[in-house]
């Protein structure tokens, strides 16, 4: 179900009562596995199936691995883990353009091969949970963690319904010793529980969709070329509502967990603010880009291996990450973008980046505009459907021919450009804070202000329940 | 996971912020207050909201037992013109309300044929604009009855709870939707088009009757037919690439109402066509998509069912249509009574010569 729903509403209600009620951990921690199971099952009740089997196989795996000596028979155990997440992974997103990919190949050689249809439905949040659990079976291989005792509390590591679909993808050093002790939020955790789901509501319901994604919508939907100002905006659009609605999510998960005493990590931290590629990664969705680095970028040989090789590694690391977003090639060239910016960053920064003239405010704003400047060049084949699209796009952005057609209403005009000038303001204020300390640091009658204008606006705004962005990942 | 190699739990800083949740709580509910007057002052009354999963709770009833009587459909026309009430009155039995606004019905009607829990008589109104080149505003709730998921389901119970009270709790009250209507300077050379304004009040049962604003309120009135008519241009003057999709489309339509048609009279449904009255706008544009003889003359030559146009019959004419195309709910009343009548006699001739092929 979705957070944007009034089946949510009525869903979190009843677990809140029920986690607060006198039951044992045991039976308190049962009630969280059987919610996260029906909050899974809402959207189509078989998919719980291939949950509960990546679960089994994972705890299976992890714990004969840990008793196992043998490297050959380590590494296999290993490979059943892989083989299974990244199977099913395989099957439900990338068969369908495995197909495709094979069936143009064959083309280029002269063989005709028609493949058969693909009508598999993608299960949500399938990129999600499959990477959080090999994250278990891999820290239990590379010996940077024991496996959790408690079965239970394995499989509400897996199923934990506020970051199933969408994240932060949780590493089980982050979450499982959670599930030891007894939780009940705070009241002080209660209160910010319910200030950062508004928040994240806010992002998602109003920013969002109700500002933003019309623009997106039309620019990107054109057929035709379009005036450079359209695209522009098209995109900026799509750079805030992408933001609103992935950081809106993992805000809002974030708070429901800590409405029920759990502390998830941050998955976003202002990243229209970053100065640099790699600055930006340290911003966006960090739970993806750390679990990049640390199960594929360093195992690859990271930066040990000499210049070259660390520019591979990065290549190849944010091509396949690209390729998670979504089973096209459009999003491996957003990867591959992303890849090449951060190996020209290493390289300039080795050579240039000494002295103290970069650490000054000015040269750094530039930098970060220049940085968002050049994320909104990869977000058009990130949203793009297609190559001739994004093509499009790109030529009118960068060659300002004023001769494509106009198609955002000045009222989108107003809207892009608002939310936009805004949304960079807030980032580069927060670049180096924290919500909690400004939230503490702000007048009382601000913040409450701020707060219920906040969820008035999440109110009369009437979501349609539409979807996260991120789901389809 | 345990073992002393684990990181140090994350435990997340949590600022204090006292009464904050209170104070905001109250704000937000002064401001819920302050919008639900507003909303009001403009003449809104809770009713409920023709979402998508009103219909699919309507079009669900027919795999309950509701499949052998009458079951309407067509666009906003059937919609807002045939009470249900009414009809219940005469007939006994309350029919089924599956007409969708700006919607051609067609794709209704496939599933109906394609459904052997439905026996009845299928009434179809015929927009001929909207029927004739597939046209499908609400294709969502066409999409949602299929494949409706629990969450959307329960989450429409949980709606429904609130509809009957809130006047704001409607699509053309949301926040964006107002922002997106205010009066702001055109862009050069950007074709806007003004999004349909609310016409109309829900029951639970999809039961809909035009807004009586349209009637005492000039300007609204006013407005609505300017947005009927806005952006129109003659087939003739569109590029002659849109001309030939729309006489594809036009084609196509009539191949699969026909099909569906022949697939329902197969398994002994009736299937009844209605053109209902329009003017204004209308009696240029729709005649001028869709002319008479190529269109509705043809899908009943085609199919052999019942057609009632109300060019044919006094009892289909002499309403008030506000806004050029749909009655005010006191009309609505006269009309479904009148009609009611007319279908039965019509039903009786047709089947006395022969009835369905």
């Amino acid at each position: 179900m979705l957070f944007n729903s009034l089946t949510f509403v009525v869903f979190f209600i009843i677990v809140l009562l029920l986690h607060n009620a006198p039951f044992s951990w045991r039976i308190k921690k049962t009630n969280l596995l059987i919610g996260s199971y029906i909050f899974y099952a809402a959207w189509n009740p078989p998919f719980v199936i291939l949950l509960w089997l990546s679960t089994v196989v994972d705890w299976f795996v992890a714990n004969k691995l840990y008793l196992e000596t043998r490297q050959a028979r380590r590494r296999m155990l290993l490979f059943v883990s892989i083989l299974v997440n990244l199977g099913m992974l395989s099957y439900f997103k990338y068969g369908g353009f495995i197909l495709e990919n094979f069936q143009a190949l064959m083309a280029s050689i002269g063989i005709d091969y028609r493949a058969p249809d693909w009508n598999i439905v993608l299960q949500v949040g399938i990129s999600f949970y499959t990477f959080q659990t090999m994250a278990y079976s891999l820290d239990v291989y590379l010996k940077r963690a024991a496996p959790a005792k408690s079965f239970l509390d394995f499989a509400l590591f897996v199923t934990f319904f506020p970051q199933l679909v969408a994240g932060p993808i949780v590493r089980p050093t982050q979450l499982i010793p959670q599930f030891k002790l007894p939780k009940v939020a705070t009241r002080q955790q209660l209160t910010w529980g319910f200030a950062l789901i508004t928040l994240g509501l806010f992002n998602k319901i109003v920013i969002a969709d109700g500002l933003l994604s019309q623009a997106a919508e039309k620019v990107f939907g054109a057929s035709e070329m379009l005036h450079p100002l359209d695209a522009w905006l098209g995109t900026l659009a799509f750079a805030g509502q992408i933001f609103c609605d992935f950081a809106g999510y993992s805000t809002t998960a974030i708070g429901v967990a800590l409405c029920l005493g759990f502390s998830l990590p941050d998955n976003f931290r202002f990243p229209y603010a970053a100065v640099g590629f790699s600055d930006f990664w340290r911003r966006w969705h960090i739970s993806l880009s750390s679990w990049l680095r640390d199960y594929l970028y360093i195992p690859l040989g990271g930066n040990r291996k000499g210049n070259l090789r660390t520019y591979a590694n990065l290549m190849t690391t944010m091509m396949l990450g690209g390729l998670w977003h979504g089973a096209s090639w459009t999003f491996v060239v957003w990867g591959a973008l992303h890849g090449g910016f951060l190996a020209l960053e290493r390289w300039l920064a080795k050579h240039f980046g000494g002295g103290t003239f970069w650490k000054r405010w000015g040269p750094r704003f530039v930098l970060a505009l220049i940085t968002y400047f050049l994320v909104n060049i990869t977000w058009v084949f990130f949203r793009a459907q297609d190559f001739a699209t994004a093509w499009r796009m790109i030529d009118t952005m960068l060659t300002f021919n004023m001769d494509g057609k106009k198609v955002l209403p000045m009222i989108d005009v107003l809207l892009v450009t608002g939310v936009t000038v805004v949304m960079l303001a807030i980032h580069w204020f927060m670049r180096n804070r924290y919500l909690h300390d400004v939230a503490a640091a702000t007048p009382r009658w601000l913040l409450a202000g701020a707060w219920g204008l906040m969820l008035w606006l999440i109110i009369i705004s009437q979501g349609q329940s539409s979807a996260f962005i991120y789901f389809q990942f | 996971m345990s073992g002393s190699k684990a990181e140090p739990v994350f435990e997340r800083p949590v600022p204090v912020l006292g009464r904050s949740a209170m104070v905001a709580l109250i704000v937000t509910a002064i401001l819920m207050v302050a919008w639900e007057s507003w909303v009001r002052s403009e003449g809104v009354t809770p009713a409920y909201r023709n979402s998508d999963g009103q219909w699919t709770e309507q079009r669900r009833r027919i795999n309950n037992g509701a499949g052998d009587g009458w079951v309407f459909t067509g666009s906003s026309r059937a919609l807002f013109n045939m009470q249900l009430s009414i009809w219940e009155r005469l007939d006994n039995r309350r029919p089924l309300q599956l007409a969708l606004e700006g919607t051609a019905p067609v794709k209704v009607m496939e599933s109906l044929a394609d459904d052997d829990n439905f026996t009845g008589k299928l009434l179809v109104g015929v927009a001929p604009g909207l029927f004739f080149s597939g046209y499908e505003y609400r294709r969502s709730a066409l999409d949602r009855y299929p494949q409706e998921s629990p969450t959307q389901w329960f989450g429409h119970k949980v709606s429904v709870l609130f509809e009957p009270y809130l006047a704001f709790y409607n699509y053309d009250f949301a926040f964006p939707t107002i922002l997106r209507r205010q009066p702001l300077p055109a862009r050069d050379g950007v074709v806007v088009d003004l999004d349909v304004r609310k016409l109309s009040n829900m029951e639970r049962d999809r039961n809909t009757r035009l807004w009586d604003k349209l009637v005492y309120d000039e300007e609204y009135r006013e407005l609505a037919k300017k947005i009927w008519a806005q952006n129109w241009t003659p087939l003739a003057e569109l590029p002659p690439p849109v001309q030939e999709k729309l006489l594809e489309s036009r084609q196509k339509q009539l191949d699969r109402a026909t099909a569906a048609t022949r697939k329902l009279q197969a398994k002994g449904a009736e299937v009844i066509f209605v053109q209902m009255p329009y003017e204004g706008h209308y009696a240029v544009s729709e005649i001028d998509i869709a002319p008479r003889d190529l269109t509705w003359d043809v899908l009943l030559e085609q199919t052999g069912a019942l057609g009632l146009h109300f060019q044919d019959h006094e009892e289909m004419q002499g309403y008030y249509l506000p806004e050029w195309s749909h009655m005010t709910a006191e009309d609505a009343d006269r009309f479904t009574e009148a009609f009611y009548g007319l279908v039965q006699r019509e039903l009786a001739a047709h089947e006395a010569v022969g009835g369905n092929p």
